[in-house]
């Protein structure tokens, strides 16, 4: 079967296929796992850990911890392989926040082909269309994006800064990602 | 599992993403996140985006007013800050230099009976524009504005005037004005 073929697989039939073929492997199925849940497990370990490399390992660890027990067909539930995926995600944050260091251990266990080199690339951003965009912004709106983005604030970090209220800010803020995106997404359908 | 037409709004995905929900609610949302490629996609999205701006932020691409805490903050965490500190009616010469990531001027006004301000800006490079309703500190009477460094470093001897003025509906009230004579480092 094809790549493409697996990447229109549900999450189930990609387990199964996984599970049925061991000890053999599935290596398309194992991709398309790995292209559908690696982008996902970085986000969640950026968002925890707030670390592009510590990410990128979070993603590795769990991608094979997942494949491996797949592999085993230790997954109950096939249907519910997001849930299971994100469970996998979240123990293995709070084991690294108690200072359990099981990587090592992981990758010396497991073959590291499977690492997913085919996450989806991000839409690379125009950067001087996004300073041109930023520019045309209400002051207070380009204000509070900048020290929003800055480092990952919330709002009502940001309104005690700026002596507003958290309410304030987050209806500026809402304004302002919306008339920077549309900004953006304009500036791409002129090019 | 992705459901086809799932619009969880890009408020609700950047409010998770910072933190802002309270937990029962944040962890519904990682769960649908995880299972759904759609907002999986979205706030990737969110996410490249605030990463671009810090990175133009953090490269000098931007002039923008913000608050003398957010300026602690940068120097806390070991960006090279020049400061100028002006009261009302103060003249500068100021420059900046290679080695400086960031030109903050914090501009001294009575500012506590101001409900909107605005600043009139004439530079002999750039020209005159206008900035309306910027964010100040009434309290202490104090403005914060970075100006891009891309910018300043790029200027040869110039001098830029700046005017406070309070707006309140259709009246305008000079508050006060600086002057920043600029030379090259």
């Amino acid at each position: 079967m094809g790549l493409e073929a697996t990447d229109t697989d549900d999450d189930a039939a990609l387990a199964r296929r996984i599970s049925s073929r061991a000890p053999d492997r599935d290596a398309a199925a194992e991709a398309a796992i790995c292209r559908r849940f690696g982008p996902r497990i970085r986000l969640y370990g950026l968002k925890h850990l707030r670390s592009e490399a510590a990410a990128a390992d979070l993603m590795q660890d769990v991608l094979v911890m997942v494949l491996t027990k797949l592999r085993d067909g230790a997954v109950r539930e096939p249907e519910r392989l997001a849930s299971f995926v994100l469970g996998m995600a979240r123990q293995t944050v709070v084991d690294q926040q108690r200072g359990g260091r099981r990587r090592a251990r992981i990758l010396e266990a497991f073959p590291v082909d499977l690492m997913p080199a085919a996450e989806e690339a991000p839409e690379p951003i125009d950067t001087e269309r996004l300073n041109l965009c930023l520019a045309a912004l209400p002051e207070r709106e380009r204000s509070v994006l900048l020290m929003t983005f800055y480092d990952d604030r919330p709002a009502d970090a940001v309104a005690a800064e700026l002596k507003l209220t958290a309410g304030n800010v987050r209806v500026i803020r809402h304004r302002g990602l919306d008339r920077l995106r549309d900004c953006m997404t304009q500036a791409e359908g002129t090019t | 599992m992705t459901r086809a037409g799932c619009a969880t709004p890009p408020q609700e995905l950047l409010a998770y993403w910072l933190g802002e929900l309270d937990e029962a609610r944040e962890q519904s949302l990682e769960e649908h996140v995880f299972a759904c490629a759609a907002c999986t996609k979205r706030l990737a999205a969110i996410v490249d985006l605030g990463a671009a701006i810090r990175t133009e932020l953090l490269g000098g691409a931007f002039s923008f007013v913000t608050s003398a805490p957010f300026i602690r903050r940068i120097k806390d965490a070991g960006w090279q800050v020049r400061e100028y500190d002006l009261p009302a009616g103060g003249s500068v010469a100021c420059t900046v230099t290679p080695d400086d990531d960031f030109v903050v001027s914090y501009l001294r006004a009575p500012l506590r009976d101001v409900r909107r301000l605005d600043v009139l800006i004439d530079d002999t490079t750039s020209g005159k524009h206008r900035v309306n309703d910027v964010a100040f500190d009434s309290e202490s009477g104090t403005l914060a504005a970075v100006t891009s460094t891309v910018y300043v470093k790029g200027l040869g001897p110039s001098q830029r005037r700046v005017r406070l003025v309070a707006v309140d509906g259709v009246e305008e009230r000079v508050i006060a004005d600086y002057t920043f004579n600029h030379s090259p480092s």
